[in-house]
């Protein structure tokens, strides 16, 4: 459980997880049934979760060329959660040098934690954007894990990208990129 | 201490807390005058010492964050400034005890207090006393300035007592211990003459003198205090003072390193006296050596003193650790954590920053009301602007918004939240103004920009503006169409249908009272346009250009005959101007090919067209447009009321309440084949009639004649009169008229006159007013020479003209009967005769001239257009085909 939340929470190792909970749920950081879409702190019913959760595609403008998340109900959720890691993403990016792009990492790794997901980010050379949210409750997937995610991701890109009848810029209708996307989702149970 | 100051910053602490106050009945806006001129003394240079005080003013602080005041000094309210009015001498006494009675309340910490009296006059306000100043009015008050200066060096007094009081305390003597209020029950009953118990009053006392000295201006004293409080409290594992003491360690290098301030405004401190800390630097040596500070070591170098920018934030993070220890220091841990943002927000490490406020976001202060929230919110969504992450501020920024109308609020803050929610538009990339949109190369995040607008929409009806509500539902149906699903666009538009039957949308600019402005959306979307074309008129109303009279305009564009520049400029084209014109009066026509995109019926009311550069008078269409109908031809028709270049740049439409004007100019996807086209003066109309029967089989000549066809049937020698009537059923005045005959015929070894007619009567009779009709006879003779036989036959036969009864088409002679009388074409005895009967076709053309009355500012050789009227004349020959004489033509009568 540490160990965990050192990887989490570098900053603030002395925090506790359960501290941060307890936090959490009296920060009063919830919100009214009619805008729960917003962020909802409070504890909700777990999937029998592996994988990821939501997985997005965003263009270089930054627009979303392929979002797609477990629990349709709360789709906007995730919009959210991907949206605003765009900033860590667009941060990670315009810290490496320029000198340094050509051999950038496209790996970004995590990008934010928040109280019930881990974000990971991995951005191409033509800066197309990857964003994978896994579960925070999953503690069983490695940065090994998620890196091969990304990688898998990043081939099914490339494929849709040769289609010669895929315009780039639209949205990503590929169904063999989709059963891709599927598999690395994690199935609700 | 419950309540954060947000705003706080590392280098407030090296100020000084004074609270400045109204007493009785003080009216608003006068105090906050008063307060202004007060808070405009924010810094003060102390004679004789080089060393400079700055002072944090508040009119409002809870006592109970006063008793934070030992743990770190600048928390702590030193001066009281109570500001009053007092109209008479014998309120004086009240007044004067309410005074007293307001530094009671911070009385255990105060150094000092001012009373500035208003209005009072006469015998009391006469005497001098230090601590009381008199003013006549609130108007009249000019050395209030001067008075708080004064008051500052006081307060600066006490302090440098105090520094040096406690810094020349030596370990021999007792030290108290100092503690935060929730500390004090733990140390009841502790063995205080332990080495760990007085090491840590030590350790406190160090860190404490430390706060002294960086309000007192010293601030490298303050850096060797704050080192040596963090050597003996981190001994002792005394956490939160420890965290203090780094904490002051970290204010005192940021104040070091960033003399202009963190806190992002300038905060009314002067650049030019930010200097004021490193000239302290310079002279601390000598001030050491005045004996002032007799315990610092001055052989510790000052750069080892001070921290490193990277070491400032790995010693905010070890301090923020350590007050997140303890559930009471919250507010003091989020103070940290916002102060260590604004640092990092100066030294640009985003990454970092974020991380501080992730942090800052779990802090938890106990029971929070709604308004902490919002207050809560707002700031983080500030900080993160701070630091360049504008999503994220934009998102919290949308929180706070939703929290000014949460549910468990009573009132909801619908204007709050509405404005607040405006102010995230920029950090989801989205722009009210639809034109931006329409460039097309940004696109945003859709599916939080929809979100966005459905949210400004709803707080805009319930702040009572359907105005607004109107204009952003507009928005989103405009620019998010594709987006959304068919049963949201159902759902948007019933709504917008809603809406606008209290308040229907148009073309105005709505401002709202903070001066942002909302520009007109036009629903270029409902229907889609894709293309535009202006129609030429009917045949008969087109207008001609006279002969004779254009080639001298053309030649007068070049002085030379033979250029080989070609003269062609670009803006011609651009102008695309089209070949035809439009006459002044006329009803004129423009098609659209429209489509809709909505999954049900579309009625567009009030579909008319927009010009410029000619009155133009558009009638309205109305229509309905079937759900996702194909490409659908629209006629827009409008009559132009002056002459000139007309430019017809847009429609106009009324959806759903509705009425926008759309430019085709910003609406790229619309081909147009041209849209400016001449507008000539109004031409005279004529309307003929002629005494013969029309033609069954009209037939149309050319397509740029118009042709009215009669027919009459004659034999060879036969005469006929042919009477056309001719009206001006326009509205000018007929003023020339020319007759010429043309046979379509062109083989003209073939016929003789056939025409004659006599115009003078006609003439005479103009001008023709309007309304007025006149008559003209034309004869028309059957004059043909059969005796070149068979070859006219033939020649007839090719030109159309058919002879019946024709010898080499023997077969058909049995079927011939001879006719009766010259009937009537159409009758239908004779049907089966005009399978054999060809026509023959003359044509009379009418030349009507009109010159134009007025000279305007028209082109002079506009005024000569003439309609071409055809007449055509349908006229069968027959071939008499009698008995007894075969072969000989003659043609007579039955």
């Amino acid at each position: 459980m540490l160990t965990r939340l050192k990887t989490q929470v570098p900053l603030f190792s002395m925090n506790s997880y359960t501290k941060l909970r307890e936090k959490l749920k009296l920060s009063g950081l919830s919100f009214a049934s009619t805008h729960s879409h917003v962020i909802r702190l409070g504890r909700h019913s777990r999937h029998n979760s592996k994988m990821a959760v939501c997985i997005a595609v965003i263009a270089k403008e930054n627009y979303p060329l392929f979002i797609r998340s477990v629990p349709i109900q709360n789709e906007l959720k995730f919009h959210y959660t991907v949206h605003t890691s765009l900033d860590v993403v667009e941060e990670k990016i315009s810290a490496v040098g320029k000198a340094m792009a050509d051999q950038r990492e496209l790996y970004l790794g995590l990008l934010y934690p928040t109280e019930d997901y881990k974000v990971y980010g991995y951005v191409t050379n033509s800066k197309v954007k990857f964003v994978i949210v896994v579960d925070s409750s999953n503690t069983s997937l490695r940065d090994n894990e998620i890196r091969s995610m990304f990688r898998k991701l990043h081939n099914s890109f490339t494929d849709v990208m040769c289609n010669p009848f895929y315009n780039p810029g639209d949205t990503i209708q590929s169904k063999a990129f989709d059963s891709i996307v599927s598999a690395m989702m994690v199935q609700a149970s | 201490m419950s309540i954060p100051d947000y705003m706080q910053c590392a280098e407030d602490h090296q100020t000084v807390l004074v609270v400045v106050q109204p007493v009785g009945i003080v009216p608003e806006d006068e105090f906050f005058r008063i307060y202004k001129r007060i808070t405009s003394v924010a810094q003060v240079s102390i004679r004789d010492s080089q060393r400079n005080l700055y002072i944090r003013y508040r009119h409002h602080y809870l006592p109970e964050n006063n008793e934070w005041g030992d743990f770190q000094t600048h928390r702590k309210v030193v001066g009281l400034i109570s500001v009053t009015t007092c109209r008479s001498a014998k309120e004086w006494p009240q007044t004067s005890d309410r005074f007293h009675c307001q530094k009671d309340v911070f009385g255990a910490t105060l150094y000092d207090s001012r009373l500035l009296v208003f209005g009072l006059q006469g015998e009391i306000a006469e005497q001098q006393r230090t601590d009381v100043a008199f003013y006549p009015s609130y108007d009249v008050c000019p050395d209030v300035e001067k008075r708080v200066e004064d008051f500052v060096e006081s307060i600066f007094i006490v302090l440098e007592t105090k520094r040096l009081d406690r810094a020349t305390d030596k370990s021999g003597d007792k030290i108290p211990l100092l503690c935060v209020p929730f500390e004090k029950k733990d140390f009841v009953g502790l063995d205080t003459d332990s080495r760990h118990y007085k090491k840590r009053c030590q350790g406190r006392m160090r860190k404490h003198v430390g706060d002294l000295c960086l309000q007192a201006g010293m601030l490298q004293d303050a850096l060797v205090h704050y080192h040596m409080a963090v050597e003996l409290l981190r001994s002792v594992n005394d956490f939160l003072w420890l965290g203090a003491a780094l904490e002051g360690l970290c204010s005192a290098s940021v104040i070091f390193h960033y003399p202009g301030g963190t806190a992002g405004k300038a905060s009314g401190r002067e650049p030019s006296l930010a200097h004021g800390a490193q000239e302290v630097l310079i002279d601390a040596g000598a001030l050491t050596a005045n004996g002032i500070s007799a315990d610092t070591s001055s052989e510790i170098g000052r750069a080892k003193n001070c921290l490193g920018p990277e070491d400032i934030i790995e010693k905010y993070k070890e301090a923020i650790s350590y007050y997140g220890k303890y559930k009471n220091a919250g507010v003091i841990e989020l103070e940290a954590c916002v102060k260590a943002v604004r640092v990092l927000a100066i030294q640009k490490r985003a990454m970092e920053a974020s991380e501080f406020l992730q942090n800052a976001v779990y802090i938890n202060l106990g029971q929070l009301s709604e308004e902490e929230k919002i207050q809560r919110y707002s700031i983080l969504s500030e900080l993160y602007h701070l630091i360049g992450f504008h999503r994220k501020s934009a998102f919290f920024k949308r929180v706070a918004a939703m929290q000014c109308v949460a549910p468990t609020i009573p009132e909801p803050g619908w204007r709050a939240c509405y404005k607040l929610l405006l102010e995230t538009l920029s950090g989801y990339s989205l722009c009210l103004d639809p034109k931006d949109f329409s460039k097309g190369s940004h696109r945003g995040w859709a599916a939080v920009q929809v979100r966005l607008l459905h949210e400004l929409v709803y707080a805009s009806r319930r702040m009572g503006n359907p105005g607004l509500s109107v204009r952003h539902l507009s928005f989103l149906l405009q620019t998010m169409l594709d987006l959304l699903s068919d049963k949201e666009k159902k759902e948007v538009t019933q709504s917008l249908e809603n809406y606008t039957s209290k308040c229907p949308g148009g073309m105005e600019v709505l401002t709202l009272p903070d001066g942002l402005k909302l520009p007109p959306v036009p629903l270029s979307k409902l229907p889609i346009v894709r293309s535009v074309k202006l129609l030429d008129l009917p045949v008969s109303l087109r207008p001609h250009k006279q002969k004779g009279l254009l080639e001298n305009n053309m030649s007068s564009k070049s002085p030379f005959i033979y250029s080989p520049i070609i003269m062609h400029t670009r803006g011609e084209e651009r102008t695309k101007k089209i070949e035809f014109r439009w006459v002044q009066g006329d009803v004129c026509e423009v098609q659209l090919m429209v489509y809709n995109p909505m999954p049900f019926e579309l009625r567009v009311e009030h579909m008319g067209l927009l010009t410029s550069g000619v009155e133009f008078e558009a009638l309205p269409a109305a229509l309905s447009l079937p759900a996702e109908s194909g490409l659908y031809p629209v006629t827009l028709v409008g009559v132009p009321r002056t002459a000139g270049n007309i430019n017809v740049n847009g429609y106009h439409t009324s959806v759903f309440g509705v009425t926008s004007d759309c430019l085709l100019d910003g609406l790229p996807s619309v081909r147009t084949s041209g849209c400016v086209v001449e507008v000539i003066p109004s031409l005279p109309r004529l309307q003929l009639s002629t005494s013969l029967p029309r033609s069954a089989h009209p037939l149309r000549p050319s397509k740029e004649e118009l042709s009215s066809s009669v027919s009459v049937q004659l034999f060879n020698g036969e005469t006929q009169q042919l009477i056309i009537t001719l009206e001006n059923i326009g509205s000018e005045d007929l003023e020339t008229l020319e007759v010429t005959s043309k046979a379509c015929n062109t083989k003209e070894k073939l016929f003789g006159e056939f025409l004659s007619w006599d115009l003078e009567e006609a003439v005479s009779q103009l001008p023709l007013k309007p309304g007025q009709s006149v008559t003209l006879t034309v004869n028309v003779k059957v004059r043909l020479d059969f005796s070149g036989g068979e070859n006219l036959l033939q020649d007839l036969n090719d030109d159309g003209i058919s002879v019946t009864g024709l010898p080499i088409s023997s077969p058909l002679r049995q079927v011939l009967k001879p006719r009766a009388e010259t009937k009537p074409l159409g009758s239908e005895s004779s049907k089966t005769d005009y399978n054999h009967v060809k026509h023959l076709w003359l044509a009379i053309t009418y030349a009507q001239q009109h010159t134009t009355s007025h000279p305007g500012p028209l082109d002079h050789s506009l005024s000569l257009y003439t309609y071409l009227l055809a007449l055509l004349h349908n006229l069968e020959v027959f071939k008499g085909a009698e008995k007894g004489k075969p072969g000989q033509i003659i043609m007579n009568k039955y």
